[in-house]
């Protein structure tokens, strides 16, 4: 059972395998899941690894075990409203309840509360009735004429469901997952059907009494609505919006190197073998260092908008390490001499670069795009020379890959040095391809 | 047996639910919980809470940009070693010439390797069921530390550097593990993969009242609604380094001791706001914000 809740979630595109699979059922095994609220909780805890995933996980988990479908930017209350199962679970409290009168928020934020209902919720109503006198003064009169006896007896209910083994629990959650495919299957709906099913916590919610602790809920909804939940698009340009995660990915360019030292253990390890004749021992000490030099191309309109972005994202780059970061700019590709401003007027010739340290890193940023008589034996000499020189070369080009083989002068670079697009997953590429050579 | 009650916080600490759930989960699995967050949301104050409030035993290590598994674990000590084997052939010596006054290897023997193994907090942590191991700031270690970690967390054991010793700790007793990260660097996939991730949100102002409730139960709520609403403001404004509960709370431990008149008059006046603000260009982005727009502070100098 289950068993296509790991492909589910990699299509909201989340790291999910045979392990998550065996770390729920482990967390089952040991009785934390118990109702539809925990299993959020759970799954969130195995699956979500960075606060940008929570947004895509509660999609899926919606789309998985309530068939609703979130679509991209809709809200939460929106897209609950439109599906069925919310109608269903609506049309079920409407039998039940005569003088209904709820709006249509109250019944979302009713349904969020019983979808995101966990044993701690129960656990916190059965220890400590408090709550019913502290919960909305609204409780009294959805509680009708119904004697606390008939509370307790719901308390009773729910507290039954912590007994439930294994197997019963995994049952249930199977009808669940064929639910998703039956939609209409009569008065057994796993939700708002009293008793039926852990998921339901029917006895309590049928007769209105507002659970306490409505915190999932309130989070999901959140998390829906709110845009820094969603991961930034990896395969998008850089922008102010993953510039961060760029970020990331260039961490991996520091480079770790080795000075020497006296080593302490050894020296004695091996003068004691030698029966006290202490002869010092070196070893290495691994350093982290980073030695990058960034070519940038800031000339033309079709530059111009990704400028910023890049040396906004090397100028953290460089706060964040402080090491070795050279920029220099160049107009539309590279002959004799790069510029060490902005608006070049300071020249700096090619070979003075190419004098320096071999293991600098060389990242050239431009469209690549230009006049094919632009690109002369000069400039393909240079480029030619940076690549021998410094094996870390790559170019990163903030033009669509698709439109790479359109470009003569792309598909001429393309063959001497490694281009990438200029996203955040380009540049891991391209960081890690780097790693690759020594 | 460890402890896998459920844990809601304390008179001193509170808890949020959400991260409530997930130590619990954390503690029931037997896995690391990876607690992530910006600076001051109180990540680092959980395991210390939840150790004083239970009374276990807790055990930190403090990660730092040297940090390596050997400090964590366990490391073998050399110098000491050398020390006592020299002193026992000064001591042959002193015995060959007739002297009878001996050094001390302070009970240690050269025989025995295990003396002179020092424990890390991990070995400590793993040798004493029920306690809890606090990894703090993981995100400043080297690259692979984090990887070298993998191995202790998903086998439960250590095997102590020379003298082979095997630290190994039972599913049922594994220490309660909390890691904390400011998301510094990224941690690799497959480390987290072994972790439940918890990540602790900013409080909003409702949560941060009953944060300060819990430090400063006298305090006025007058002065906790004017305090905050500036704190606030100043999380919105796009700071370098926004306040944090941190800061609040030692804000508000100075703006206490005055009446509450006066307190409200030094919060308008954002008189010690050295407690809330941390670089000299925030400071100066303030200082402009007010001129730029002198009503939105002077508004709140009649509170109603």
């Amino acid at each position: 059972m289950l068993e296509t809740l790991p492909n589910k979630l990699r299509d909201y595109k989340l790291h999910a395998d045979v392990r998550t699979l065996l770390l729920l059922r482990k967390s089952m095994s040991k009785g934390l899941v118990k109702t539809l609220g925990d299993m959020y909780n759970v799954l969130k805890g195995i699956v979500v690894k960075d606060p940008e995933m929570m947004g895509p996980f509660t999609r899926a988990f919606y789309d998985y075990f309530l068939n609703i479908d979130i679509q991209n930017g809709e809200r939460l209350n929106d897209a609950i409203l439109r599906s069925e199962t919310f109608r269903q679970w609506r049309d079920d409290i409407k039998e039940r309840q005569k003088d209904f009168d709820l709006d249509d928020d109250q019944l979302v934020n009713r349904f969020l509360d019983e979808v995101h209902l966990t044993t701690y919720d129960i656990k916190k109503i059965i220890s400590g009735k408090d709550i019913f006198e502290n919960d909305d003064p609204n409780l009294e009169d959805d509680m009708g004429d119904e004697s606390g006896e008939v509370r307790h007896k719901h308390l009773d209910k729910m507290a039954d469901y912590s007994d439930l083994s294994l197997e019963e629990l995994m049952e249930r959650l199977k009808k669940i997952a064929e639910q998703q495919n039956s939609k209409h299957s009569g008065g057994s709906h796993w939700i708002g059907t009293g008793g039926i099913s852990p998921f339901g916590h029917g006895g309590a919610a049928k007769d209105g009494i507002r659970i306490g602790g409505s915190g999932g809920g309130k989070m999901a909804r959140k998390v829906i609505n709110d845009r820094k939940y969603y991961p930034v698009d990896l395969d998008a340009i850089i922008n102010d919006n993953n510039v961060d995660a760029a970020l990331a990915s260039l961490k991996g360019i520091t480079e770790e190197s080795a000075h020497e030292q006296l080593d302490v253990e050894s020296t004695i390890k091996k003068g004691l073998k030698r029966g006290g004749l202490f002869i010092p021992e070196i070893k290495n000490i691994l350093n982290e260092k980073l030695q990058v030099i960034l070519l940038i191309d800031n000339g033309g309109y079709s530059m111009d908008p990704f400028i910023p972005m890049v040396q906004e994202l090397f100028k953290k780059m460089k706060t964040r390490f402080a090491h070795d970061l050279e920029t220099y700019y160049f107009h539309n590709t590279i002959y004799d001499r790069v510029f060490s401003d902005s608006r070049r007027f300071k020249p700096v010739f090619i070979d003075k670069i190419l004098s320096k340290d071999k293991n600098y890193r060389i990242f050239i940023i431009g469209d690549a795009a230009m006049a094919p008589y632009e690109l002369n034996s000069v400039s393909l000499r240079t480029y030619k020379k940076i690549r021998k020189k410094f094996k870390k070369t790559v170019w990163l080009n903030p033009e669509p890959t698709k439109y790479w083989h359109h470009t003569f002068t792309i598909n001429l670079l393309r063959q001497m040095i490694d281009m990438y697009p200029l996203t955040p997953r380009g540049i891991e590429e391209a960081v890690r391809d780097m790693n690759a050579i020594n | 047996m460890a402890n896998t009650s459920f844990w809601t916080g304390s008179e001193k600490y509170l808890c949020d639910l959400d991260l409530a759930q997930a130590f619990h989960m954390a503690r029931t699995l037997g896995m690391p919980l990876l607690i992530e967050g910006e600076p001051g949301t109180g990540k680092t104050e959980l395991p210390i809470q939840f150790s004083k409030d239970l009374d276990l035993e807790l055990f930190v290590y403090p990660v730092g940009s040297k940090s390596n598994v050997e400090q964590f674990v366990a490391r073998f000590d050399h110098v000491k070693y050398l020390r006592d084997s020299q002193i026992e052939i000064l001591n042959a010596q002193r015995e060959e010439k007739g002297l009878s006054q001996k050094l001390s290897t302070g009970g240690r023997d050269t025989e025995n390797l295990s003396d002179y193994v020092v424990l890390g907090p991990a070995a400590k942590a793993f040798s004493s069921p029920n306690s809890i191991l606090l990894i703090d700031e993981i995100d400043k270690a080297p690259r692979e530390f984090p990887n070298d970690l993998l191995y202790a967390l998903s086998h439960r054991k250590f095997i102590l550097p020379e003298s082979g010793e095997v630290i190994e700790v039972s599913e049922e007793d594994m220490p309660a593990i909390i890691i904390t990260s400011n998301r510094e660097q990224e941690l690799p996939t497959a480390f987290k993969g072994r972790c439940i991730y918890h990540y602790i949100h900013f409080p909003d102002a409702d949560v941060m009242r009953e944060i300060i409730a819990k430090h400063y139960p006298k305090i006025e709520t007058k002065i906790v609604d004017v305090a905050l609403d500036v704190f606030y403001h100043l999380r919105n404004i796009g700071l370098e380094r926004a306040p944090t509960t941190r800061e609040i709370l030692n804000w508000l431990k100075y703006i206490k001791q005055y009446s509450e008149k006066e307190a409200i008059e030094k919060i308008e006046n954002l008189e010690g706001i050295g407690a809330l603000i941390k670089t000299q260009s925030d400071l100066e982005k303030i200082q402009k914000a007010i001129l730029r727009n002198p009503d939105d502070y002077s508004r709140r100098s009649t509170p109603n």
